[in-house]
C-alpha cells in the first residue's frame, strides 16, 4: 500500500479513497460514537442515583471527555445533532436564558426524559448541564428539588442523544459513507466525495478550535473575553482544545495510509504549547502573559492545519469548495 | 392570443438577422456555467435528465446567466464588481455583443430579458454611492444601452420579471461596497428592500424587513406563476444569529419569513446562495453552499426539511421537485419521492442554474 501510494504521488494520482473512508470510520469514528455512548448512559445512571453536582462531576468530565474526539463532526447524523449535545458557542446566552425560564415556571418538561428532545437545543446537552452543576447560580440546588430533577432529566437526554448518534452513524450513515459512488447514493457521488467530506470536517475542526475555542475568549487586545471560553464554569477549556486538536489529527491520519511526520510534529508542538498554559480555563487572557500562551497555542494549532493540508489534503487532492468560498 | 409580447417578439424575429433557435442546440432546459477540471470556465446546456446539450467557453468566471426567450443566445455576467457582460452564442461559443456599462455604472451579477426577448434589464449598481440602477438594453439594435433607471434601494443583486411580464421585482441588497475593493462600508445602517418596478422605472411597490434583521441582505428571488416571490438573504451580523433566510411576499401583502429550526438554522451559517420554487410550486427550496445543504419549504413559510449535499448552490425548478447543481460536479434531482444523482460530471458548477 505504501508502494503504491509513493507510486501514485510520483504520477500525480490521487490515492484510492475508499480504505481512507473505511479506517477513518472503523479506526476512529465509529469506536468514539460507542464510547460517548456507554460514557453517557454512565453519566445518566449516575444522574438517577444522586443528582447533586459534586457526585455529578466525575461522570460529567468522563462523558465530556468521550464526546471530544466525535464532537466536531458535522455530517450525517452529526449535522444538526452535534449542536443538541454541544449547543456552543452562545454569545445571545440562549442556555442560562431558557434554563432559567424553565426553573422559574416549574415547567413539567423537566420531570419528561423523553419530552425533552423537544425543548430548545440550548437547553440540552453538556453546557445546559454545566450550567446547572458548576455555575454557583443554579448548582446550589438539593435532592428532590426542580433543579434535580432538570439535571437528572437533561443527563437522561444526553444519554439519548448519545445512543441515537451511535446507532445513526453505526446503522446508517457510515454505509452512506462506505457505498459512494453506487447509483442509489444521492449524496455522495463518488469515493473521493465521501473522502473529501471527512477531510472537510479536520479542516474545519481545527478551525473552530483556533477561532472560537481559543480565539473567542483572546477576544482582542483591547478587549479580551475570558467570558466567552468553552466550558470554562468546569475548567475544560483548555483541554476540549486539546482533545479536538488530537481528533483533528487522528481522524487525518486515519485518512491517510501513509506517515505524516509533519503532521506528528506539529501535534507534539501543539501538545507542548498546551503544556505551558496556566489557568486550564483561559481565565488568565486578559494578563500579557496568559494571552500570549494562548496565542503560541493558537499558532500551533493553525500549524497543526497546515501540516495537515500539505501531507494529506492535497496529496488526496482536496481543494475548498468552490461556491461556498464565493461569496456574492 | 396576441400579447404585447409575442407581438414584439414576432416583429423582432422578421427585423433582424436570422439567429438559431435554442432547438439547434439541442433544446436545453436549463443553462449552467462551470469551471471545467482544466481551470478554464464554460457554460453548459443542460437537458432535464443532466446531460450536455452544448458546451462553449467563456473567457472568465461568470455569475449568473440570461437567457433569451427564442434565440441560442445567452448573457453572461461578470462577477462583481462587473464591468462587463458577454452576449454568447450557444451554438458556436462567439462572443456575440459586449455589453459595457456606462462609466461609473457596475454590473450586480444578474439580468432577465423582457418584452419577449426585445429588451435585456440589468441589476447595477452606480460604483461611487452603490446606489441600484436598471440598466436597460435593446436587443435588436445589437444590445444597445438605450437608459436607465433607479432601483430605490442600494446594491441591487437578482432582479426577476413577474408573470404579468411588466413588473420587475428587485432584490435591493442593501450593502455599500467599496468600488474598487467590494468591501461592506454600511454594515449597521444598511436597509434591504424588496422592490416592484414598472419596466418604465415606477414603483409599485417596495417592502423592507423587521427592523432586527435590517443586516439579512436580500439576494436572490423566485417567482411562481401567480405572483407569489420568494426571497432569500444572507445575515451580515454576527455568526450565530440564526436568522431566517427565506422570505415570502406578494405585491400588496406584507411579507412573511421563513425560519427553519435552530439547529438546521445554524447549519445554513447564515447564508442562502439560491431559491427557487419546485417544478408543480407546491413548495420551494434554499441552498447553502457554506452549509452544503438545501431548505424545503411550504409556500405558507414552514420547515419541509433538509437535504445534505456539499457545496451546493445551483437551485432551479425540476418536474415537481427541483434540480440542484454543486461545486463537486454534481447534478441532483429532488423530488416526491427522494434525492436522486442525475449526473456528476468533471467540472465545479457555479452558482446559478438558468431555466429557459
Amino acid at each position: 500500500m505504501r508502494l503504491f501510494a509513493i507510486l501514485a504521488l510520483a504520477l500525480g494520482l490521487a490515492p484510492p479513497a475508499g480504505a481512507g473512508v473505511d479506517a477513518a470510520l472503523d479506526d476512529h469514528i465509529l469506536p468514539g460514537f460507542a464510547v460517548f455512548a456507554s460514557r453517557s448512559a454512565d453519566l445518566a445512571d449516575t444522574a438517577a442515583e444522586d443528582c447533586r453536582p459534586q457526585a455529578l462531576r466525575p461522570a460529567y468530565h468522563a462523558a465530556f471527555d468521550a464526546w471530544m474526539p466525535v464532537a466536531d463532526l458535522r455530517l450525517g447524523p452529526s449535522e444538526t445533532g452535534a449542536l443538541s449535545v454541544g449547543f456552543w458557542p452562545d454569545p445571545r446566552g440562549f442556555t442560562p436564558r431558557k434554563l432559567t425560564q424553565f426553573i422559574a415556571s416549574q415547567d413539567p418538561i423537566a420531570r419528561d426524559p423523553q419530552g425533552y428532545s423537544d425543548v430548545s437545543v440550548a437547553a440540552r446537552g453538556f453546557f445546559a448541564l454545566e450550567r446547572l452543576i458548576f455555575d454557583p447560580g443554579f448548582s446550589d440546588y438539593a435532592r428532590g428539588s426542580y433543579t434535580c430533577a432538570l439535571v437528572t432529566t437533561i443527563a437522561a437526554d444526553l444519554a439519548n442523544q448519545a445512543a441515537a448518534l451511535d446507532a445513526g452513524w453505526r446503522e446508517d450513515f457510515a454505509e452512506t459513507l462506505r457505498t459512494a459512488g453506487t447509483p442509489d447514493n444521492a449524496t455522495f457521488l463518488s469515493g473521493q466525495e465521501a473522502l473529501r467530506a471527512l477531510y472537510t470536517q479536520v479542516a474545519s475542526s481545527l478551525e473552530f478550535t483556533a477561532q472560537e475555542r481559543l480565539g473567542a475568549p483572546m477576544g482582542t487586545f483591547e478587549r479580551p473575553r475570558p467570558a466567552r471560553a468553552e466550558a470554562w464554569r468546569s475548567g475544560r477549556s483548555l483541554r476540549n482544545a486539546r482533545l479536538a486538536a488530537e481528533a483533528a489529527h487522528g481522524l487525518a491520519t486515519a485518512l491517510a495510509d501513509w506517515p505524516t511526520p509533519q503532521s506528528d510534529a506539529a501535534l507534539d508542538a501543539l501538545q507542548a504549547a498546551a503544556a505551558r498554559i496556566e489557568d486550564p480555563a483561559f481565565q488568565d487572557v486578559d494578563t500579557p502573559q496568559g494571552r500570549l500562551r494562548a496565542e503560541v497555542l493558537q499558532q500551533a494549532v493553525t500549524g497543526l492545519r497546515a501540516a495537515i493540508a500539505t501531507e494529506i489534503g492535497a496529496r488526496y487532492g482536496i481543494a475548498p469548495g468552490f461556491n461556498s468560498q464565493d461569496g456574492d | 392570443m396576441t400579447t404585447r409580447r409575442g407581438f414584439l417578439a414576432s416583429l423582432m424575429a422578421v427585423g433582424t438577422a436570422p439567429r438559431l433557435g435554442w432547438a439547434a442546440v439541442g433544446n436545453p432546459d436549463f443553462l449552467a456555467a462551470a469551471k471545467d477540471p482544466d481551470g478554464r470556465f464554460a457554460l453548459y446546456g443542460l437537458s432535464a435528465t443532466g446531460a450536455t446539450t452544448f458546451r462553449v467557453a467563456l473567457p472568465a468566471r461568470g455569475h449568473a446567466g440570461a437567457a433569451h426567450p427564442t434565440r441560442a443566445e445567452a448573457v453572461a455576467f461578470a462577477r462583481r464588481p462587473g464591468d462587463f457582460a458577454l452576449v454568447i452564442d450557444c451554438a458556436t461559443g462567439d462572443v456575440l455583443h459586449r455589453l459595457t456599462p456606462p462609466a461609473g455604472h457596475h454590473l450586480n451579477g444578474h439580468g432577465v430579458f423582457a418584452e419577449g426577448g426585445a429588451l435585456l434589464l440589468t441589476s447595477e449598481q452606480v460604483a461611487e454611492t452603490s446606489d441600484g440602477r436598471i440598466g436597460i438594453w435593446d436587443v435588436s439594435a445589437g444590445y444597445a444601452r438605450i437608459g436607465a433607471f433607479a432601483t430605490g434601494g442600494l446594491g441591487p443583486h437578482e432582479i426577476r420579471l413577474m408573470p404579468d411580464g411588466e413588473t420587475l421585482v428587485v432584490a435591493n441588497g442593501g450593502i455599500a461596497t467599496d468600488p474598487t475593493d467590494r468591501s461592506k462600508q454600511n454594515v449597521d445602517t444598511m436597509r434591504p428592500s424588496l422592490a416592484y418596478l414598472s419596466l418604465d422605472g415606477d414603483r409599485k411597490d417596495e417592502v423592507d424587513l423587521p427592523a432586527e434583521l435590517h443586516r439579512n441582505s436580500i439576494r436572490h428571488l423566485a417567482v411562481r406563476a401567480d405572483g407569489l416571490v420568494g426571497f432569500a438573504m444572507q445575515w451580515q451580523g454576527a455568526s450565530g444569529a440564526a436568522t431566517p433566510l427565506l422570505g415570502l411576499h406578494r405585491m400588496g401583502e406584507t411579507p412573511g419569513l421563513a425560519p427553519a429550526p435552530l439547529a438546521d438554522e445554524l447549519a445554513m451559517q447564515g447564508y442562502a446562495g439560491s431559491v427557487a420554487f419546485g417544478g408543480d410550486g407546491s413548495e420551494l427550496a434554499i441552498t447553502s453552499p457554506r452549509g452544503g445543504r438545501l431548505h424545503r419549504f411550504a409556500p405558507d413559510g414552514a420547515f419541509i426539511g433538509a437535504v445534505t449535499r456539499a457545496d451546493i448552490c445551483g437551485l432551479a425548478p425540476l418536474d415537481t421537485g427541483y434540480l440542484a447543481s454543486d461545486g463537486l460536479g454534481g447534478l441532483i434531482a429532488l423530488g416526491p419521492d427522494g434525492t436522486r444523482a442525475l449526473a456528476r460530471q468533471d467540472v465545479a458548477w457555479d452558482n446559478h442554474i438558468v431555466t429557459l
